[in-house]
């Protein structure tokens, strides 16, 4: 069982950044997601910061994968409306604009973001208008955190 | 399957038609039509090169990991 009444999980710029740089237990885990028709949201600026983050064509490679699982959909910066709703998030958060599309989506949509590293919500999420519902990947068995893994 | 071409009709974007209708003028495509067949050739190649890709990484993960991860998700989620 995940998210609730199949509310839509979205994945942040860590975890994209995992996946592409190979990360077989979070692709593992993206994967087992989508076998159990979870809906995933992949933030098209999440993306890019991940892509700037890994500059290999496999990494590329692996990113365009998730847009021919079943289940996950990317989100779009579509029109003027969402570009200045960007900017608008920007800056009350000081978040860079990978994860403010991030944080745009989630306070649009009002789902969970899925995350490698918690931490760098914190102050940003209390920026906006409504918190943030951030979730953390993580192993309760890996005294590391599988933030690590990222 | 059967190897005789099917018809169909598509709406593309005025720019993705005018470079085929360059493909075409320039030699480089018999027909507009072969011009979006090969892209659509080489668009399935790629799919199914990232959907390996996928697959070699997914194998590679521990299930039990897998499954500590998304239960602790699930324990989240139902805060």
């Amino acid at each position: 069982m995940t998210g609730p009444a199949g509310i839509p999980l979205i994945l942040d710029t860590s975890v994209l950044i995992a996946i592409a740089r190979g990360d077989p237990d979070i692709i593992g885990l993206v994967q087992a997601y989508d076998s159990r028709a979870q809906p995933l949201v992949i933030p098209a600026l999440a993306t890019v910061g991940a892509s700037l983050d890994a500059r290999s064509e496999e990494a590329d490679d692996l990113l365009a994968g998730l847009e021919l699982l079943g289940h996950a959909t990317a989100a779009p910066l579509r029109g003027v409306g969402q570009a200045t709703r960007l900017a608008d998030v920007i800056a009350r958060t000081g978040l860079d604009p990978w994860d403010a599309h991030t944080a745009a989506v989630a306070d649009a949509a009002v789902c969970p973001v899925l995350t490698l590293h918690p931490a760098k919500w914190h102050e940003p999420g209390a920026a906006l208008d409504a918190p943030l519902h951030i979730i953390e990947i993580t192993d309760p068995d890996d005294p590391e955190g599988s933030g690590q893994l990222a | 399957m059967s190897e005789r071409k099917s018809r169909l009709t598509i709406t593309v974007d005025p720019q993705l038609e005018a470079y085929a209708e360059q493909l075409v003028e320039t030699g480089q495509a018999a027909s507009v039509s072969a011009a979006f067949n090969d892209a659509m050739t080489e668009k399935a190649y790629r799919d199914r090169h990232r959907r390996g890709l996928w697959k070699a990484r997914s194998d590679q993960a521990d299930p039990l990991r897998v499954a500590r991860m998304m239960a602790a998700i699930d324990r989240q989620l139902a805060q």
